[in-house]
């Protein structure tokens, strides 16, 4: 059983944080809340995902698997405005997963989930933590994507570091300790990363929300932060760039 | 070639960007051939050098490799190993209905009659030692990966594709889902044109995806009855039932489970013995794979491939330039690393 009531805003957050990566995903349903793991077909990023049952408005589940195509849940939810409540059904009988939209009634078929894989979280050692605010981040990323295709990130005792170059171009972004909220490590680290997928995963932060970095040399990125109010909880994975073999 | 199960099957229209970024392992045999049963004058004469070198191989494989890097497709391409003893045949007939075809091209020359003379010309291809080695150096000096398979091409290629190395085998053959590739990508051209098999004609074709589970959750049978199915249609491993096509064989195969029940149920003269049936479940369910292939991708040696193209077989220098020119994608393609 999946009966739930949720706003439409918590709903949107969700498909923000999932469908850059795949666009068929597998949610593993619960009687205590909602939860995905997914990476990319490329096999460079990872997601993982938490909702809490109390994110939602109502919810009623028990323990099952919903298949969901990420693009039509999201062309859905284009229907629905800011401050509505959605309620999702699953249909068993016809495998479907009923939308409601206020008086609109939309039923979507489901994807079999037999044979989408459960990806292991891969075990990192990424010395450096930084959390900072996520407009000062974009803007950073924003910067960046007008020059080139990857940035790099650095964090040193005193700073956290962006930086990226293009042909004829740079953006640099310096956050001294003073100004980040938080700021740990016990060596440099640099790493490289696609802007492509960075922004994408810091897009669906908003303002003051806090992101939370942990990076290493030449190595994966973490980047945490909290969505729904917190009540729901994303962990990204990025495997780097490397600027040369 | 290979069973003709097509109809059975539902497929999946696709575009190269949702495959953009994965690996594709293709069944390098079966792409030659295409090449080089395509990629002819309009009397059906191949490509060829100054030398009569047929290039039609080459150039088939710059462009399509050059098309699949530019969407940001990772290619692998598999060759052919050694062919199965109860291969022989089919090879055997292959070579006859070469000679033939080779024949009649020569006649509907004289004839004047160019549209047979294509349609024969095509019929007589094939993949020489020489074409793969040559098709080898150059996709060395591309910087593309190839492996070489102990058996089978499209088995390796599934077997990779299982493994999780790839994410599709790239071929027109239904064989590989007999060799259980979870996924099969036929039409993997961007040129959106095919010809229709024996005939002047051409369709506008797209890429198609096909899954294995799903399909076989539709049709309600299991792997193994798939394989049992296409032993009573006819394999390269052995002639068919006469008359069993892929719809009657489904009807067969479901009521009575397997092959060996229905050959008992229904007679019919020379049916493969049970030790054929074997051999062939065999070759389908344990193919001969092998795990010693790396995958890495690099950036084209310029020289090395203007050498092999222009300075061995009459390439234009401009042209094969600005097809490389499509090769800048594979930067990014070696630079990002992947979580496993």
């Amino acid at each position: 059983m999946f009966n739930v009531k949720v706003k439409s805003d918590v709903l949107k957050g969700v498909i923000d944080v999932v469908s850059p990566l795949v666009n068929e995903a597998k949610f593993n349903i619960t009687s205590k809340g909602i939860s995905l793991r997914a990476v990319d077909p490329a096999h460079v990023a990872m997601v993982d995902l938490q909702v809490k049952d109390k994110a939602f408005e109502e919810y009623k589940a028990n323990e099952m698997e919903l298949g969901i195509d990420m693009d039509k849940l999201a062309s859905i939810m284009r229907l629905s405005g800011s401050g509505d409540i959605i309620t999702l059904e699953y249909d068993e009988d016809t495998n479907r997963l009923i939308i409601k939209i206020g008086n609109l009634i939309r039923k979507m078929g489901l994807i079999d989930t037999a044979g989408m894989p459960d990806p292991k979280m891969p075990n990192l050692n990424l010395p450096a933590k930084v959390v900072l605010k996520a407009s000062e981040l974009n803007q950073g990323v924003r910067a960046s994507e007008a020059v080139s295709d990857h940035l790099a990130l650095t964090v040193d005792k005193d700073n956290f570091e962006l930086y990226a170059e293009g042909d004829t171009d740079t953006v640099n972004l310096k956050l001294p300790k003073d100004l980040l909220l938080e700021l740990n490590t016990t060596t440099k680290c640099k790493s490289l990363f696609s802007i492509d997928y960075f922004s994408n995963m810091i897009k669906p932060v908003k303002g003051e929300d806090p992101i939370t970095i942990m990076l290493g040399n030449d190595n994966p990125i973490r980047v945490e932060f909290n969505i729904a109010d917190n009540k729901g909880h994303v962990t990204y994975l990025l495997a780097p760039r490397i600027e040369s073999e | 070639m290979g069973v003709d199960l097509g109809d059975l099957f539902k497929k999946e229209k696709i575009s190269f960007k949702d495959l953009h970024d994965r690996v594709i392992a293709i069944d390098a045999y079966n792409v030659l051939h295409q090449f080089l049963s395509t990629i002819r004058q309009r009397d059906g004469t191949p490509l060829k050098d100054a030398n009569g070198r047929i290039t039609s191989h080459l150039s088939g494989l710059l462009y399509r490799t050059a098309n699949l890097v530019e969407a940001r497709i990772k290619p692998v391409y598999v060759f052919d190993g050694k062919p199965h003893p109860l291969k022989a045949k089919t090879l055997e007939e292959r070579l006859k209905r070469r000679e033939l075809a080779e024949k009649e091209w020569k006649e509907a020359l004289e004839a004047g009659d160019l549209v047979k003379a294509r349609v024969k010309a095509q019929q007589t291809s094939r993949v020489t030692d020489e074409i793969i080695q040559q098709s080898k150096e150059l996709l060395d000096a591309l910087g593309i990966p190839y492996i070489q398979a102990p058996g089978e091409g499209e088995a390796q290629a599934s077997y990779m594709v299982k493994k999780g190395d790839a994410y599709a085998v790239g071929s027109q053959d239904y064989d590989c889902l007999l060799v259980g590739s979870p996924v099969l990508i036929r039409n993997l051209t961007s040129s959106e044109r095919r010809k229709l098999p024996g005939k002047q004609a051409y369709v506008k074709v797209n890429p198609e995806l096909i899954r294995l589970k799903p399909n076989l959750k539709t049709l309600g049978i299991t792997h193994k009855q798939l394989i049992d199915m296409a032993i009573l249609i006819g394999t390269d491993f052995n002639d068919g039932i006469k008359g069993i096509g892929p719809k009657k064989s489904l009807t067969l195969i479901k009521k009575n489970g397997n092959v060996e029940n229905v050959l008992a149920t229904i007679g019919v003269e020379n049916p493969p013995t049970l030790e054929e049936i074997k051999e062939i479940r065999k070759i389908f369910l344990q193919p001969k794979v092998t795990n010693n292939y790396s995958l890495r991708w690099n950036p084209p040696d310029k020289e090395k491939v203007l050498h092999i193209l222009c300075d061995q077989h009459q390439f234009t220098q401009e042209r094969v330039e600005t097809v490389l020119e499509k090769f800048s994608n594979i930067d990014n393609i070696i630079k990002q690393k992947t979580l496993f």
